[in-house]
């Protein structure tokens, strides 16, 4: 499972829709890694890492960290 | 009571929002966007649900631009404000509220930037255009204009401005308080910069909640920061949106509630819904007409250039006499300036203010009936 921690709560579920419309499951949960983002959210995924973040960096979500859980 | 104040506010709210609002209290009781627990979870998925009906109700660019206010005259301070550059000018229309006037009268009396009026000709658009070209300089930093008079009803030619201020790389704000969930205001075709909202108006949501639509990639400044819930370790207020226009705990039972009134909005038709409140206008100005004491101030021969407002007077009587009478039959009109004194000015009747009367799609035919025979009898007192 890797978590891409975005910096808001309404950005995690935008993130959320897009990988949604690319066929991507995903869950929203808030962000508990080691990084000092301060209060942000995290895009749960199962795989595809590299590729999620791709794709919502093409929808100008910025991914302020990644972790695997 | 038969309520005929909708454009101050409209009432009855319907079914569905009322039981929103109960049952958001119960089960969306968590701080949005603060936490991480299921409740809070939940409460963020309900207003981000708001957000996208929202953003596809205005055709808005993005579910991000889509920002929650206080109500429609916070929006017009953030875009007012926000936008505002020392030595420049702001252009408005004169009709406007003085949620547009008071706003650009401080920044003036403040010594930061001056505004000018374009008069609007309501019987030649084209004269309203011109007048607005004329006033347009170098230094304008936006032009401002209400979508719909909210004394008089009249529609401004939303998109000729926006045309216009296009041509002249001006942005332009629209105070649509008493225009949404009346007729259609699509941002994009329409091309509206900054479009502010009054939730608990034509969009049924309760009182206390207003939406800024951006639809701009010039991004005003802020006039309100602190906690988004974003970001907390920054002392800055986050650049991104929403959240840079969204600082403190929302009324999240209003935004969840506006959800409802959207749907039931979009179920019945912004067509429909016009066209019920024009006729029951048409049929109250039809009748006052031939009273002979009754003064009328537009007409609703031509659907496209009202919202579904009158505004009439008896002879001198100072109109709010005239409401305090209809209140003493149980109708609920409103009296005096309505907060327009430029909108008074230009229709000529700082003397008296004006009685409105404004309907909403819960008016009944008889409602009108009967308020007119009450306004009959009160004229020939």
């Amino acid at each position: 499972m890797y978590s891409l921690a975005v910096g808001s709560v309404t950005t995690a579920m935008k993130g959320r829709d897009v990988l949604r419309k690319n066929g991507i499951d995903s869950n929203i949960q808030r962000y508990s890694g080691e990084k000092q983002i301060g209060c942000g959210y995290s895009i749960l995924i199962k795989n595809d890492a590299e590729r999620c973040i791709g794709i919502l960096r093409t929808a100008g979500i910025k991914v302020l960290d990644v972790s695997v859980r | 009571m038969i309520y005929l104040d909708n454009s101050a506010t409209t009432y009855p709210k319907p079914d569905c929002v009322i039981k929103s609002v109960k049952k958001s209290m119960k089960y969306f009781g968590a701080n949005p966007g603060r936490s991480g627990y299921d409740m809070a979870v939940k409460t963020a998925e309900a207003i981000y649900s708001t957000r996208n009906s929202l953003k596809e109700f205005f055709n808005a660019k993005s579910i991000d631009n889509i920002i929650f206010t206080q109500n429609c005259t916070a929006a017009i301070n953030m875009c007012i404000k926000g936008l505002a550059k020392k030595g420049g000018n702001f252009v408005c229309s004169s009709l406007e509220h003085n949620a547009v006037i008071r706003p650009l009268e401080k920044l003036k009396n403040d010594g930061v930037c001056d505004y000018k009026t374009a008069i609007v000709d309501v019987n030649n658009d084209e004269k309203t255009v011109t007048n607005f070209d004329t006033l347009i300089d170098e230094k304008t930093v936006a032009v401002v204009i209400s979508a719909a008079s909210n004394v008089f009803g009249f529609i401004l030619p939303i998109k000729r401005i926006s045309d216009l201020c296009k041509k002249r790389s001006v942005p332009l704000i629209v105070d649509a308080a008493q225009a949404a969930g009346i007729i259609p205001l699509d941002v994009k075709n329409l091309g509206i910069d900054y479009l502010c909202v009054a939730a608990h108006k034509g969009l049924y949501a309760p009182l206390g909640l207003g939406v800024l639509v951006i639809n701009s990639d010039k991004i005003p400044d802020t006039i309100i920061e602190g906690g988004t819930g974003s970001n907390s370790l920054s002392p800055v207020q986050p650049d991104y949106l929403p959240d840079r226009f969204e600082s403190g705990t929302m009324n999240t039972s209003s935004i969840i509630a506006l959800n409802e009134s959207l749907k039931e909005i979009r179920k019945i038709g912004l067509g429909a819904i016009y066209s019920h409140e024009y006729t029951l206008m048409k049929t109250l100005e039809d009748s006052l007409r031939e009273m002979k004491n009754i003064r009328l101030y537009t007409s609703f021969c031509d659907s496209q250039r009202l919202v579904p407002v009158l505004s009439f007077n008896i002879c001198d009587v100072p109109s709010e006499l005239t409401a305090l009478d209809l209140s003493r039959d149980d109708i609920c009109v409103r009296a005096g300036y309505h907060c327009s004194y430029q909108a008074h000015k230009s229709f000529g009747t700082l003397e008296t203010g004006t009685v409105r009367i404004s309907p909403s799609l819960y008016t009944k035919k008889r409602d009108i009936y009967f308020t007119i025979n009450c306004i009959y009898k009160l004229q020939n007192k």
